[in-house]
């Protein structure tokens, strides 16, 4: 073999790894996503132990330990519990495509969730300075769903002045 | 009543794999000189292709000793591939073998062509094929075919 | 707790920790770790009964990681696990390997933690990881600016982020000490705000200095049983005692359970140990970030108020304090994920031992505690000692 005289080549081998997957959802996801998709319902579950909602709901209340049997319609407005600003474009895991940022993800407690059970999606809003905790905001449910979470497009601020409903639906 | 139904899901990620300074001295041989590389245990006496940093069996270092193996060797095992993946490296029915190169003592997994898969056997006499275009991965091999002219007589590793 | 016999840390070793290895690949990494811990425990590979492997699933995407590196970790011919549990892997390898010769199925243990995080997405890896019903389009790796404004609400934005950013300083001053330390970026405590102000935002007021770094890396760490100690007359440090507490939920809010608090309770209460920051000497705690490391440090140490916030501000935290934590630098100079909670295990032994050269702490350890992040908001927690524990009988049943 020849002397090497440069620096030695390294070889990387680059490749976007894509595998598709199907999830059974169970009967309980089941419900919930079918209720979102079918009746733009937001149903959480109850332990009969505990009173607390799980939202998205699970099978078992995470703290007694016992099947969360009961059902309950939680209402598509509440005020902000949390929130996150996200300035770090990470990759769309569904597409290996990076995000688009700054967005917003808040967490929010629906008028009527028992325990700590805040409903997390994306919050659709311009000025970032308007984006505080207790802040009122409502679900805007996508035209088209599927029972995913892109069933919900994301929160809007409720503002005073606007008529109820308005904005929902249509793209602003 | 059973709520539940499928979804569809995908998982998509940006990977890149790093051969590291043994397996791109190997890589870069198979394509730019069609030589196939590997090392000697100087303690076990084993002859590793591809090539590796360390001896599993007693832990030595092995980059201070390249040998040179030959392209052709001898089918130590084999399997006819007939399910057809989208991520196979051909359409099937086709023949993954088990390469024992001569001057080597692990074989390496490979295509190999022989006409009619059922004609695949051990102890078949092999010859490597190489790739017009080459790129560093083993498949700078493009396939292994049969040669039947070949044998096995004293190959022993030519040192670097 | 009860253990048929006590077990002990003889010998540790890790790769360079660094952004960028494509000079070797896994398993050649990973032997480089193996070759030091084996060295260290002046042991040969023969010696070894058991090899424990781990790191996280999906971060690299080679299924069953563990086939390949035989050929440079000494499995071949071994008996073995491999062990994944997220961002605690490291030091659930640690559990495991007091658990295989406390138990007396094995003399001595070696457990390897890696990755190889240049060779794949990390943040993305991590979303993968959630529910992928509901929310693996929203999650964003384990990014989070909301451990950030917790401190900001309770202790006021300015105090907060100082304290944050000192923290952030400390864990540097002490990885400049580790030449394996990765990040080592020679920060100065008279600009800390601008340093803070300058650094790019990720999520919320969590900065890219607050974060943890992105590193490749591999730590072996060999166990022994106390027979083996004897007849090798090796260095040990004792392990006391190990605790894991799991969760669910992935966010923090309200009443939800700390598992930093649970895990230090149980373990203390079991170990006798009443005034942590007395009884233990040194802490080497997965901190994910610089603002978890301030919120935690209060909750593993059972602290009360603002009692954390001025063990940074009173540079008690610093190698050569009273309460020295992550000598080595932590998670934020060093963050190879598999490896990163073993890592917390293997600096806290070389505490105990007496190993860890240049960032060795000046007072006497007789005990060492390291922890383990992962999942979520799950806490693993390990307490070692220079003295040979008394083996107890299981008292709770
Ligand atoms: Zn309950
Ligand atoms: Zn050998």
């Amino acid at each position: 073999m020849a002397e090497e005289t440069s620096v030695p080549e390294r070889i990387v081998s680059r490749q976007v790894l894509a595998i598709p997957q199907r999830f059974s959802t169970g009967p309980v996801m089941g419900r919930f996503l079918r209720e979102l998709r079918d009746h733009k319902r937001i149903m959480a579950n109850k332990c009969p132990k505990c009173g607390r909602h799980q939202l998205p709901p699970r099978e078992v209340c995470a703290v007694c330990h016992v099947e969360a049997t009961g059902w309950e319609e939680l209402p598509p407005e509440g005020a902000i519990r949390d929130f996150d600003v996200v300035y770090y474009a990470s990759p769309d895991p569904l597409t290996g495509e990076t995000r688009q940022v700054p967005y917003v993800l808040c967490w929010v407690d629906l008028d009527g969730t028992q325990g700590d059970a805040p409903l997390w999606h994306l919050l659709n809003v311009e000025n970032l300075a308007e984006v505080r905790r207790g802040v009122r905001v409502r679900v805007v449910f996508a035209d088209e769903r599927h029972g995913t979470t892109e069933d919900i497009r994301h929160f809007e601020i409720i503002r005073e002045e606007a008529s109820p409903g308005a904005g929902t639906g249509a793209e602003s | 009543m059973n709520d539940a139904f499928v979804i569809e899901g995908k998982m998509a990620l940006p990977y890149q794999y790093f051969a590291g300074a043994v397996g791109s001295k190997f890589l870069v041989a198979l394509r730019d000189e069609k030589q196939i590389l590997g090392v000697r245990c100087s303690r076990c006496g084993m002859v590793f292709v591809p090539p590796r940093q360390s001896c599993e069996r007693c832990f030595s270092a092995l980059t201070e000793h390249w040998v040179r193996v030959e392209s052709t060797g001898e089918v130590t095992g084999f399997t006819v591939v007939r399910y057809a993946e989208p991520y196979q490296p051909k359409k099937p029915p086709y023949v993954l073998a088990l390469i024992k190169l001569d001057g080597a003592d692990t074989p390496i997994a490979h295509l190999l062509e022989c006409g009619d898969p059922g004609r695949a056997r051990i102890g078949m006499r092999v010859r490597a094929v190489f790739a017009g275009e080459r790129r560093a991965n083993l498949l700078a091999i493009a396939h292994f075919e049969e040669d039947p002219a070949g044998t096995q007589e004293g190959h022993s590793p030519a040192r670097l | 707790m009860s253990k048929n016999r006590n077990a002990a840390i003889i010998g540790s070793g890790m790769s360079e920790f660094s952004s960028h290895r494509e000079d070797v690949n896994q398993p050649e990494m990973i032997h480089e770790a193996v070759i030091e811990a084996l060295r260290d425990a002046d042991i040969a590979l023969e010696d070894v009964d058991c090899l424990l492997h781990g790191n996280m699933e999906l971060f690299e995407m080679v299924h069953q990681p563990d086939m390949w590196h035989v050929l440079g970790d000494g499995a071949r011919g071994k008996s073995g696990l491999r062990l994944t549990t997220g961002g605690t892997t490291g030091i659930t390898l640690a559990c495991a390997a007091d658990n295989l010769v406390a138990s007396g199925l094995h003399d001595v243990v070696l457990a390897i933690g890696f990755e190889k995080l240049q060779e794949g997405h990390t943040t993305g890896g991590i979303t993968n990881m959630a529910d992928p019903l509901w929310g693996r389009s929203l999650q964003t790796g384990a990014l989070t600016g909301t451990g950030a404004q917790k401190v900001i609400d309770e202790f006021g934005e300015e105090r907060a982020k100082l304290a944050a950013m000192k923290y952030r300083t400390i864990m540097d001053e002490h990885a400049m000490r580790n030449e394996k330390a990765h990040r080592r970026l020679r920060l100065e405590r008279q600009y800390i705000k601008e340093t803070a102000d300058n650094s790019p935002p990720l999520v919320g007021e969590l900065r890219m200095i607050h974060m943890c770094s992105q590193s490749d890396g591999a730590c072996a760490v060999v166990f022994a049983s106390e027979e083996k100690v004897r007849a090798l007359g090796a260095n040990p440090a004792w392990i006391v005692d190990h605790e894991t507490v799991h969760r669910e939920e992935t966010m923090v809010f309200g009443s939800m359970l700390s598992t930093q608090r649970a895990a230090a309770e149980r373990l203390f209460a079991r170990a006798g140990i009443a005034n942590p920051r007395g009884d233990i000497d040194v802490f080497e705690m997965y901190d994910p970030s610089a603002w978890w490391g301030v919120d935690w440090l209060r909750d593993f140490l059972l602290l009360e108020g603002d009692e954390h916030l001025k063990m940074i501000e009173n540079d008690e935290i610093v190698l050569d304090g009273p309460f020295p934590v992550n000598p080595s630098g932590g998670v934020i100079a060093s963050n190879p994920i598999g490896a990163t909670a073993l890592v917390r295990v293997a600096e806290a032994a070389m505490q105990v031992r007496g190993t860890a050269g240049a960032h060795q702490v000046s007072k006497p350890v007789r005990r060492a505690l390291a922890s383990g992040f992962g999942g979520t908001l799950w806490t693993v927690l390990m307490l070692l000692s220079k003295e040979k524990p008394e083996r107890r009988v299981n008292t709770h049943g």
